[in-house]
């Protein structure tokens, strides 16, 4: 009979180290693996978390080492939620959440509801459509602010071609009220597919038999999409809006490449905020109670949609 | 409830041959099995009559209509799924509400809760009737598959081997339930299975499919007594008919080739020496297993035998049943 892994291993194990391993108990070689793991985990995960929520507290500001860190206590919380351009982000941040969300569940159902139906050459269109997914954001970023270029872009060629508008008339990425949506317009581009492929993964899990049972049970179409598509859809949808809903909260590289925040702060995003707050104003401490905040609140809203989902789910 | 018939109809699968020119008549409240193996084409003539596929040739006539360009809806048929097809996200009370829901029916509530509540009754189910469908056993999603067709008045019931996936005790219990429920709706089915007692026991006529062709067609103890064909005469009886070329016993009709021998066809006692090789005893019966000139033949004898392995015993055909080189019925 050939040898295991197992009985070869032990057969290359120095008799020294051997005795040793055999006075171990299985729970005791458990946390010999796991150990490393842990340790690296609290290394740079859980130890700067809660540095973080220390610094939090204090004025400390990292291009200074030499001041001596004051303990201020609540004040850099208060001073953010006071603040009017924190609201301002805040705002600018909700935007962009939700209508990215919405265009990118709508758009991307609908996509894979007509890729799910059997015609030639859908792999073909699967691909294709998920291309945009896989560019780099910063990439992304750069080419869009040449389809958005007033002048030359594509953009505007489009928009001027079925509205008749002047293409050199507006521009989306230096108008105030524009900006806002430009961004929304790039990332619902961007991660539309990956709302498709989840959505198409729902919709392939719907077995055939029982849309054939519901055409016996004399439901239309439309009821059958109601009564069965969709409820069977939605944890994988609900699962699409987590996953871009924690993913554009801490949107960054994308928008910075493409509008950097402005005109203006009307595109400043929580994360390019608190970037600027700490690696431009150097304002470590305060930045610290602004990273606590967002954690708070993203922690806070997963877990409530979590829960949802797994009543969904439980349905 | 209504006549179906089927008027030459051929299906196929890209190239595999599905149905090849099947005619059936299925008359008002008339329980019609199809019998065959995996693959005869039983499932297809359901869902051919369901409207899940179409035809390439041939009609179908439903309450005297030719429904080929029909959808299922426009049917009116409820179809029993050999996979259950429940709808998982729903429980079993509202799988069991889908079909009454629909608009073309327009049930209301109180007719809709007392329907679901007398069908779960009969098929044992009333305590599930909150659980989600994903939350049964096998046999319990088979029985509320069941209940969903028959919840519903339509013009014919489809069956495709419902009672498979239960256990032997519960398959006959609801054999002779499914019996009386069509006796007392005078309810028309069309019961597929491969399991000869279901059909013997349940059928008005039985159709036997082979290989996409309709080979008999009539009641149980014709099918049974005077088969048409070889083929035909291996799908019913238990032990199955033994059949030996004619020489050994002499005495054919000419052009016959084989002779078949069920059990009752077979008198011990006296003709051709033959020697027991084994001997089962099933309680209700005792199977002779018996070489005759390197030939084996399976017969049944009395449960007080005191034939023994080795035992010498003589048999001869009594009325047995004959068949050319081509297995068709020789008369």
């Amino acid at each position: 009979m050939p040898k295991s892994a197992i009985e070869r291993a032990a057969e290359v194990t120095p008799p020294a180290v051997a005795r040793r391993i055999k006075g171990l108990s299985d729970r005791a070689i458990a946390w010999i693996f796991v150990t490393p793991t842990i340790v690296i985990l609290l290394a740079i995960n859980i130890f700067p978390l809660i540095w973080t929520i220390w610094l939090s507290f204090t004025n400390f500001r990292v291009n200074r080492p030499n001041n001596a860190v004051e303990f201020i206590g609540l004040r850099n919380y208060e001073r953010i939620l006071t603040d009017p351009d924190t609201w301002m982000t805040m705002q600018a941040t909700a935007h962009f959440l939700f209508w990215t969300i919405f265009f990118q569940v709508l758009i991307g159902f609908a996509l894979a509801y007509l890729i799910n139906k059997k015609f030639k050459g859908n792999d073909m269109w699967t691909t294709i459509i998920v291309l945009p997914m896989m560019l780099s954001p910063a990439v992304v970023g750069n080419f869009w602010t040449f389809l958005y270029q007033p002048q030359i872009g594509f953009f505007n060629y489009v928009v001027s071609f079925f509205t008749g508008v002047d293409p050199t008339s507006f521009s989306m990425i230096g108008d105030v009220s524009l900006a806002p949506w430009s961004i929304v317009i790039v990332d619902t581009w961007m991660w539309t597919p990956f709302v498709m492929l989840i959505c198409l993964a729902g919709l392939r899990s719907i077995p055939d038999n029982i849309y054939e049972a519901a055409e016996c049970d004399r439901a239309s179409k439309w009821r059958q999409f109601w009564t069965i598509t969709i409820p069977m859809v939605l944890p994988f949808l609900m699962l699409a809006i987590l996953f871009r809903g924690i993913e554009n909260f801490k949107m960054f590289d994308l928008v910075v490449q493409l509008t950097g925040g402005g005109p203006g702060s009307t595109t400043e995003l929580t994360s390019i905020n608190l970037k600027r707050e700490a690696f431009e104003k150097w304002r470590t401490g305060f930045a610290s109670a602004y990273a606590v905040i967002l954690f708070v609140t993203v922690f806070g809203l997963a877990s409530i949609y979590v829960k949802a989902l797994n009543r969904v789910k439980a349905r | 409830m209504a006549d179906v018939e089927l008027r030459n109809i051929t299906k196929s699968f890209d190239k595999d041959i599905g149905l090849e020119k099947v005619s059936l008549k299925i008359n008002d409240g008339e329980f019609v099995v199809l019998l065959g193996p995996t693959g005869a084409g039983k499932t297809t003539t359901l869902r051919l009559i369901a409207g899940l596929e179409k035809p390439d040739s041939g009609e179908i006539w439903i309450d005297g209509r030719n429904v080929v360009n029909d959808s299922p809806a426009q049917r009116d048929v409820a179809m029993v799924f050999q996979q259950y097809s429940l709808y998982p996200h729903l429980t079993v009370r509202e799988n069991l509400e889908f079909p009454l829901k629909s608009p073309i029916l327009k049930t209301p509530v109180d007719v809709m809760k007392r329907k679901v509540n007398d069908v779960a009754e009969v098929l044992r189910i009333s305590h599930k009737l909150d659980n989600k469908a994903t939350e049964l056993s096998g046999g319990e999603m088979q029985r509320v598959s069941m209940g969903r067709a028959l919840v519903r008045n339509p013009r014919i019931y489809l069956m495709d081997e419902p009672l498979s996936s239960l256990d032997a005790k519960l398959r006959s219990e609801l054999r002779i339930e499914l019996k009386r429920i069509q006796a007392e709706l005078g309810a028309t089915i069309l019961y597929v299975t491969h399991d000869q007692i279901e059909a013997m026991t349940m059928a008005t006529q039985i159709g036997v499919l082979n290989n996409g062709r309709l080979e008999q067609f009539g009641p149980p103890r014709e099918i049974y007594e005077n088969p048409s064909s070889q083929y035909v005469a291996t799908r019913l009886g238990s032990p199955r008919i033994n059949t030996l070329p004619v020489s050994i016993f002499g005495g054919a009709p000419a052009g016959s080739a084989l002779i078949g021998l069920r059990p009752e066809h077979i008198h011990i006692g006296s003709g051709q020496d033959c020697q027991v090789t084994r001997i089962e005893h099933l309680g209700d019966q005792i199977r002779l297993h018996l070489r005759l000139a390197g030939h084996n033949i399976i017969t049944l004898t009395d449960t007080h035998t005191s034939i023994k392995v080795g035992d010498v015993i003589a048999i001869q055909p009594n009325n047995p049943i004959f068949f050319d080189a081509n297995g068709s019925r020789v008369v």
